[in-house]
């Protein structure tokens, strides 16, 4: 029997929370899934694609899944074309600027004019700095960006934030809050068709469960 | 020698494979008596810019001659014809129905399904302005994916007076009425449901166009809107619609047309009834089309129009995921050897005839034979000619 849903499921910080979710709506993932890449449910309803987040955008434009499950973040940095059903309202963070105590942007000191900006979200770091008019160097990094102001890699850093406590360990400081993220709930816009009435019944179930 | 990404070749098999399917689709244009049209793969590019939208025009190739003027490489066929149309066959009587099967090109990332030079085909069916005009269209693409083999093809059916009535019924006005159409195009449902609250719109009706965002189905979903549509524009589109779908009934499509709220192809091009035809194994549309009120009037001819394609290349790859083990098919019926004159009365009568050039003897063109799937062999030496039958148990 073809499994009625494939899910691409993001490894990571989203994945127990959105193993729990699942699970309330009726879809029981294994607890021990190894390094397997795939899993079918229990009830053979479902089969789980066990994804890097990033790349949950592209398995499903492509309906290799027929939906998924992502930080909106991911989305924003992505030029996959994916439909978005629903904020699940779990994994919230903020998009921050942030820079060191020291330099005082956070009380008004002005940006050097060509302001150098370490980051794992080059896409919304570059909109952020167009839309003010302020001509930025993006410098890509994939880890750590915190460390790039101390060592002088860069003036500001642009990174997810959820509790702050990083910032503070390095000294540093939100500068600016550029948006807040969550997890969604995307599809392909084919496969969204295609199995409507399962796509459906899974969205009302998610939303049904509490946060 | 590498080819430059997004473009392919294509092997003996392959392009008979193509040709066949542009041939059983060029047989379902016959029998709707549209005729084909053939325009140049480039032109100026002024003349093109004045039938794309934002997003094509940044996908245009565009070059210059050694005289410095600026021409571009067709992103589709619609405009081109459009100009056709309006310079040269503005006298012709009304309706105009015309056909094509032609490459395109595109500036995109290559990926499945989307190449920087493909195969469109398609009809423009080019002033009328009734419903008759919108079902002429949606049957001949059922037709179409029929003709050719994918008849599990679902189509879903829309018209963007709904969506904007029912935007404006909720109580949007001026410029928020574009953006919160974007959102319904996008299925952007936490983006949509922010906007609850805004200032001047009915709440209750507000969460009618949230389920309808979600909608799929048949007359309920046109009932869901015509509960909040306001504009006269729109209430009209609902019956149209509903008429359509009896009308698919009738001819026994029933099960295969949906009405799908969401449905909302190219904003910037299409102004009316719009659909789309999809299957469950590719995860993009083979088809759609819609109508284009306003297009040939930007070339100076105020007539309306209503059209639709669909990509050679994507036919192709849904079915040879599904026919991966279909055995191509011969294509020589015969062999001949030693004489020109019989060779060319076998072809008179219509054969497809090889002529032996390697100097093969008697026995290695058997053999070969064998090898190609020839059935039939046609030697002649000393004035005698020797017919042989390969029957296929032979092999």
């Amino acid at each position: 029997m073809t499994p009625l849903l494939r899910i691409a499921m993001p490894k990571g910080s989203l994945y127990a929370e959105s193993v729990r979710r699942l699970a309330k709506a009726g879809i029981i993932v294994p607890n021990d899934t190894g390094r397997r890449l795939t899993v079918l449910t229990e009830d053979g309803r479902a089969e789980l694609l066990l994804l890097r987040p990033s790349d949950v955008p592209a398995y499903v434009e492509f309906g290799a899944a027929d939906c998924g499950i992502v930080g909106k973040d991911t989305l924003w940095e992505s030029e996959r074309s994916v439909r978005e059903l629903a904020d699940l309202e779990f994994g919230h963070c903020r998009l921050v600027v942030a820079a060191r105590r020291e330099d005082r942007y956070h009380e008004g000191a002005r940006y050097p004019t060509f302001l150098r900006v370490a980051t794992k979200f080059g896409r919304s770091a570059q909109t952020y700095f167009s839309e003010r008019d302020l001509p930025c160097e993006i410098i890509a990094l994939h880890g750590s960006v915190e460390l790039a102001p101390i060592v002088g890699l860069a003036d500001v850093i642009v990174d997810l934030v959820v509790t702050g406590s990083t910032l503070r360990e390095h000294d540093m400081v939100v500068v600016d809050e550029i948006d807040t993220t969550s997890a969604r709930l995307v599809v392909n816009s084919i496969g969204f068709r295609t199995k409507y009435a399962a796509i459906m019944n899974l969205l009302d179930r998610l939303k049904e469960t509490p946060a | 020698m590498r080819l430059p990404p997004g473009v392919r070749d294509w092997l003996p098999q392959e392009l008979a494979f193509k040709r066949d399917v542009e041939e059983r689709i060029r047989e379902v244009f016959r029998s709707w008596s549209y005729s084909e049209v053939l325009t140049p793969t480039f032109e100026s590019y002024e003349s093109l810019e004045r039938g794309l939208g934002e997003k094509l025009m940044q996908q245009t190739f565009r070059f210059t001659d050694p005289l410095g003027q600026a021409l571009a490489l067709r992103t589709e066929m619609t405009t081109p014809i459009a100009r056709v149309v309006s310079a040269r066959l503005r006298t012709a009587s009304l309706p105009l129905r015309l056909s094509y099967i032609a490459t395109a090109f595109r500036y995109e990332e290559p990926q499945l399904g989307r190449m920087r030079e493909f195969t469109q085909a398609g009809a423009e069916l080019i002033g009328a302005s009734r419903l008759d005009a919108d079902a002429e269209v949606l049957f001949m693409a059922i037709q179409t994916v029929d003709a050719v083999g994918l008849t599990d093809t679902r189509f879903d059916i829309n018209d963007q007076a709904i969506v904007d009535g029912a935007i404006v019924g909720v109580g949007f006005i001026g410029s928020e009425i574009q953006r919160v159409k974007e959102f319904v195009a996008d299925r952007n449902l936490p983006a949509l449901t922010a906007l609850r609250g805004h200032p001047g719109i009915d709440n209750q009706r507000f969460d009618i166009l949230l389920r309808l965002a979600l909608a799929r189905g048949g007359t309920d979903v046109l009932d869901l809107a015509r509960s909040i549509c306001a504009t006269p524009e729109s209430i009209a589109a609902l019956e149209r619609l509903a008429l359509l779908l009896a009308r698919c009934a009738d001819l026994g499509y029933a099960s295969r047309i949906g009405i799908d709220f969401a449905l909302l192809r190219d904003l910037e091009y299409y102004t009316g009834f719009v659909f789309e035809g999809y299957i469950d194994d590719l995860g993009f549309s083979l088809c759609g089309g819609g109508r284009y009120d306003h297009l040939l009037p930007r070339f100076g001819f105020d007539t309306p129009a209503v059209g639709w394609m669909i990509g050679v290349e994507r036919i192709l790859l849904a079915l040879e995921r599904r026919r991966a083990d279909e055995r191509p098919r011969n294509e020589v019926d015969l062999l001949v050897s030693g004489s020109d004159q019989l060779a060319a009365q076998q072809r008179a009568l219509g054969l497809r005839v090889r002529s032996e050039v390697l100097g093969l003897t008697r026995a290695q063109m058997i053999a070969y034979a064998r090898h190609k799937e020839i059935p039939r062999l046609l030697i002649y030496s000393d004035g005698q000619v020797e017919e042989l039958l390969l029957s296929s148990e032979d092999k």
